[in-house]
């Protein structure tokens, strides 16, 4: 009996080749309120939705230089929910005028078992830390204000340290590659936003130390 | 020393009046001495009667207050005379004539607050005979003074809400004068507005309800200047106005309509017959009336493109058409569903249109109704928080779906959740239950747990109790009152007029069941009448009355003359339904319909 054919081929459209155009600023926790106030006003009109994650990052060394970074989430404030699961590859470097960082995103659901898998894989786990805060929508744009705290125990989402006096604003839209009106938009509502709190692209390659 | 002899001394006092002057003849004239009065004055004058012994601070102050009192324009010389000694025995002539001073003016005081009561108003105290009647006023007292209070109270309310209507009636009476800013704020709270560089623009999409139509939907404020001041100002002028997107100018609706026969192929992508719009409620601004009007456009549109989407895409086995603003489709053979949207842009009038009378409106607003509800559910469902992604950094989407992975769904499990009815085929699917609704009985039998309720097509309800007997009845009362309903219908087919008809004839025997009905027919001629009487026990009974020529025995009369009259109808006879041929009832009646209507 043969085996089905496999195609070589590697697969393409669909949901695989999805970009995430990505915009993100910074507040102060007293500016906090104000910015909430305001994205209420101009996100769709939903009950206001509060999260808590717990993400853990994985790295697989190999021989090269650059090791594969994977992402695995899970919600703690439901924990029912699957475990997500992302990719997140280069930034493209397009032209400058491209408003917001556009980069290669997979998103996969997990089952519960996922950081055993990963493991077993030869991932090891580089790094943690806890995320909680809200979650608006305006259409396909996602906006998520959190506030990241670092585990002291590692495994234990109890004890977290807050890393900073300051909230984290992410826009983000996730589309399929080749729609550059996504950034249009993206930039038109951050400009929206403006006094309150600049979002700008911040390529995460600089920060690297 | 001792005794020498007594000397006279004479004593003299001394001159004691002062001279005032000497004459030329050496007689002086003295100053008259003081009178008593006059040398009390003079030592009174020496007393300081501020720098008293028993003086406070205010005594000096306190008194020059009172002008009335006379004797006060002594003290206000403002004497610096310090305190003398030698006064010393006036200093009770002093500090008496003080007391009686301040004594004085106490009663004087307490005279003017009785008699004036402008400032202060005497109360009472009450002796404390009994510890427990301290405040024990008499009821009526209280009432008195409570009913007082009270309409003070009100009179100062009224004056201020005389007040405030007074401001109103003035704001709407100034209405033409309204500002820009005043008329924004009122725009304001009814659309979103945004500030863009020095323009005003606003949404008036339903992107922030939950659509996914990808029209912008902007709509721009602008300032209304073209205004002459020196004219009169119109009725109605409004210093603001919009501008809205071209393509959304005048205004839209969806019709559907079901048309039996199919039309010519012609005759597709012409639909465009058009309503008279509702008139805007008087009061309402332009703007409002023009965005109102803009947003109906856009959701007609985004339902038209749902649907024209679906009918591309959806496989089914009869194909849709869509012609240009038109969707046509056929939910059953024969019957034909048409969904076109109908814009009209209100600059030009319908020439093409107004020409022909406009066909019978057979536009099925219910199901417009429809399309609308359910597009804006589709919105709704957009936005439910069940979207909403936990963890917060995967994509939207259902929850239900998210769960495919990892839970291992296989094709049937997924389809199941996917949405797989569109817009359109629920359209349809509404469309052929209001034509299968249109041709059925008339009657719905609810059955619920402790009785049955019957509702009937013209809006009765009837309840029934669990016996089965009070469900027989009622139908066997329904089927005798269809047949004559039957007769009447087909007496309208076959030409023959209606004489007379009853649900509820008051005449022959009494069922017990309902009452029986009956309808009285002429044929088209009028030589010929059926009178059927349906009872639901009694059962059916079918009378024919002849023309008078035709009867056998006529009653000779000397006042008929002519021969005419004998072609009026006369006697009944009756007919042996139960040997009548033909499969049921209608087919009987027909059949003796067409039998007593003569050929040409």
């Amino acid at each position: 009996m043969e085996a089905p054919p496999v195609t070589v081929m590697p697969v393409t459209g669909g949901t695989i080749n999805m970009m995430e155009y990505l915009l993100q600023g910074s507040v102060l926790d007293q500016a906090l309120e104000s910015l909430l106030h305001r994205l209420r006003g101009l996100c769709d009109n939903m009950e206001p939705e509060t999260f808590t994650d717990h993400e853990q990052v994985y790295l697989l060394k190999g021989q090269q230089g650059n090791p594969f970074i994977l992402r695995a989430r899970r919600s703690l404030s439901h924990p029912t929910a699957p475990w997500h699961l992302r990719y997140l590859g280069q930034p493209e470097v397009g032209d400058k005028s491209r408003h917001a960082l556009v980069r290669n995103c997979v998103d996969v659901a997990a089952s519960h078992s996922l950081p055993e898998f990963l493991n077993e894989m030869g991932f090891r786990m580089d790094h943690e830390f806890v995320a909680n805060g809200h979650i608006f929508r305006k259409g396909v744009m996602k906006v998520v204000v959190s506030k990241l705290s670092r585990i002291l125990v590692p495994g234990n989402t109890e004890t977290a340290e807050r890393l900073s006096l300051s909230y984290l604003v992410e826009l983000s839209v996730l589309a399929p590659a080749g729609q550059d009106t996504v950034s249009e938009d993206m930039r038109s509502f951050a400009e929206q936003l403006k006094p309150l709190v600049h979002l700008e692209k911040i390529d995460p390659s600089k920060q690297r130390h | 020393m001792s005794g020498g002899p007594a000397v006279r001394v004479s004593i003299e006092s001394s001159c004691e009046k002062q001279v005032q002057e000497v004459a030329l003849d050496g007689t002086e004239t003295y100053v008259p001495p003081l009178s008593m009065s006059q040398n009390l004055a003079k030592l009174a004058q020496r007393i300081d009667f501020s720098q008293g012994s028993d003086s406070e601070e205010e005594g000096g102050e306190g008194e020059p207050r009172d002008r009335e009192w006379g004797k006060q324009e002594q003290e206000e010389e403002e004497g610096t005379v310090k305190f003398q000694p030698s006064l010393w025995p006036w200093d009770s002539v002093r500090n008496n004539l003080r007391s009686a001073l301040t004594e004085m003016c106490v009663l004087y005081d307490v005279l003017s607050v009785v008699k004036e009561k402008k400032y202060m108003a005497l109360d009472s105290v009450m002796k404390d005979k009994n510890p427990f009647t301290i405040c024990q006023t008499p009821q009526v007292f209280q009432l008195i003074s409570k009913k007082k209070s009270l309409a003070t109270a009100a009179q100062l309310l009224l004056k201020g809400a005389e007040k405030l209507s007074k401001s109103v009636a003035e704001n709407q009476e100034n209405r033409r004068q309204r500002d820009f800013n005043s008329e924004l704020l009122r725009l304001r709270s009814q659309w979103k507005l945004r500030k863009v560089g020095d323009k005003i623009l606003g949404d008036l999409s339903y992107r922030s309800a939950g659509s996914l139509f990808p029209h912008h939907g902007t709509f721009e404020v602008i300032k209304n200047t073209d205004i002459d001041l020196d004219k009169k100002i119109p009725e109605d002028y409004c210093p603001l106005d919009v501008q809205i997107p071209s393509d959304l100018e005048g205004s839209a609706y969806i019709k559907v309509s079901i048309q039996k026969q199919a039309p010519d192929i012609g005759d597709l992508g012409t639909a465009s017959l058009f309503r008279r719009l509702p008139k805007p409620k008087p009061g309402t601004q332009t703007w409002h009336v023009k965005l109102e009007a803009a947003q109906n456009v856009l959701l007609c549109k985004e339902i038209f493109a749902q649907l024209s989407r679906e009918a591309v895409q959806i496989k089914s086995q009869i194909p849709h058409i869509v012609v240009k603003n038109q969707i046509i489709s056929q939910p059953f053979p024969g019957l034909q569903l048409s969904i076109s949207l109908c814009h009209s842009t209100g600059e030009r009038k319908n020439h093409r249109a107004s020409p022909e009378k406009p066909k019978p409106d057979d536009h099925l607003y219910v199901l417009e109704h429809n399309l609308h509800q359910m597009m804006r559910e589709f919105h709704k469902q957009q936005l439910s928080s069940v979207v909403m992604p936990h963890p917060a950094s995967a994509p939207f989407g259902h929850k239900r779906l998210r769960l495919a992975g990892p839970l291992a769904y296989d094709k049937a499990e997924i389809s199941s959740l996917q949405q797989n009815e569109g817009l359109l085929e629920k359209i349809i699917k509404q469309a052929k239950h209001i034509f299968l609704r249109s041709r059925s009985i008339q009657l719905q039998l609810n059955i619920g747990v402790e009785q049955i309720r019957v509702v009937h097509r013209d809006g009765r309800v009837i309840t029934l109790s669990h016996q089965e007997q009070e469900l027989q009845d009622f139908l066997l009362s329904q089927m005798s009152q269809h047949q004559v309903h039957a007769v009447q219908q087909l007496a309208k087919v076959m030409g023959w007029h209606v004489l007379s008809f009853s649900n509820h004839v008051g005449l022959g025997p009494v069922e017990s069941i309902g009452n029986a009905s009956s309808v009285t027919v002429a044929s088209p001629n009028g030589e010929y009448a059926i009178s059927v009487r349906n009872g639901p026990e009694s059962g059916c009974k079918v009378l024919v009355q002849f023309p008078r020529s035709q009867t056998k025995d006529l009653p000779k009369s000397d006042a008929i003359q002519e021969a005419k009259w004998s072609h009026l109808r006369g006697p009944y006879k009756a007919v042996h339904w139960s040997r009548m041929e033909g499969r049921n009832f209608v087919y009987k009646m027909e059949l003796l319909m067409a039998a007593l209507t003569p050929g040409p």
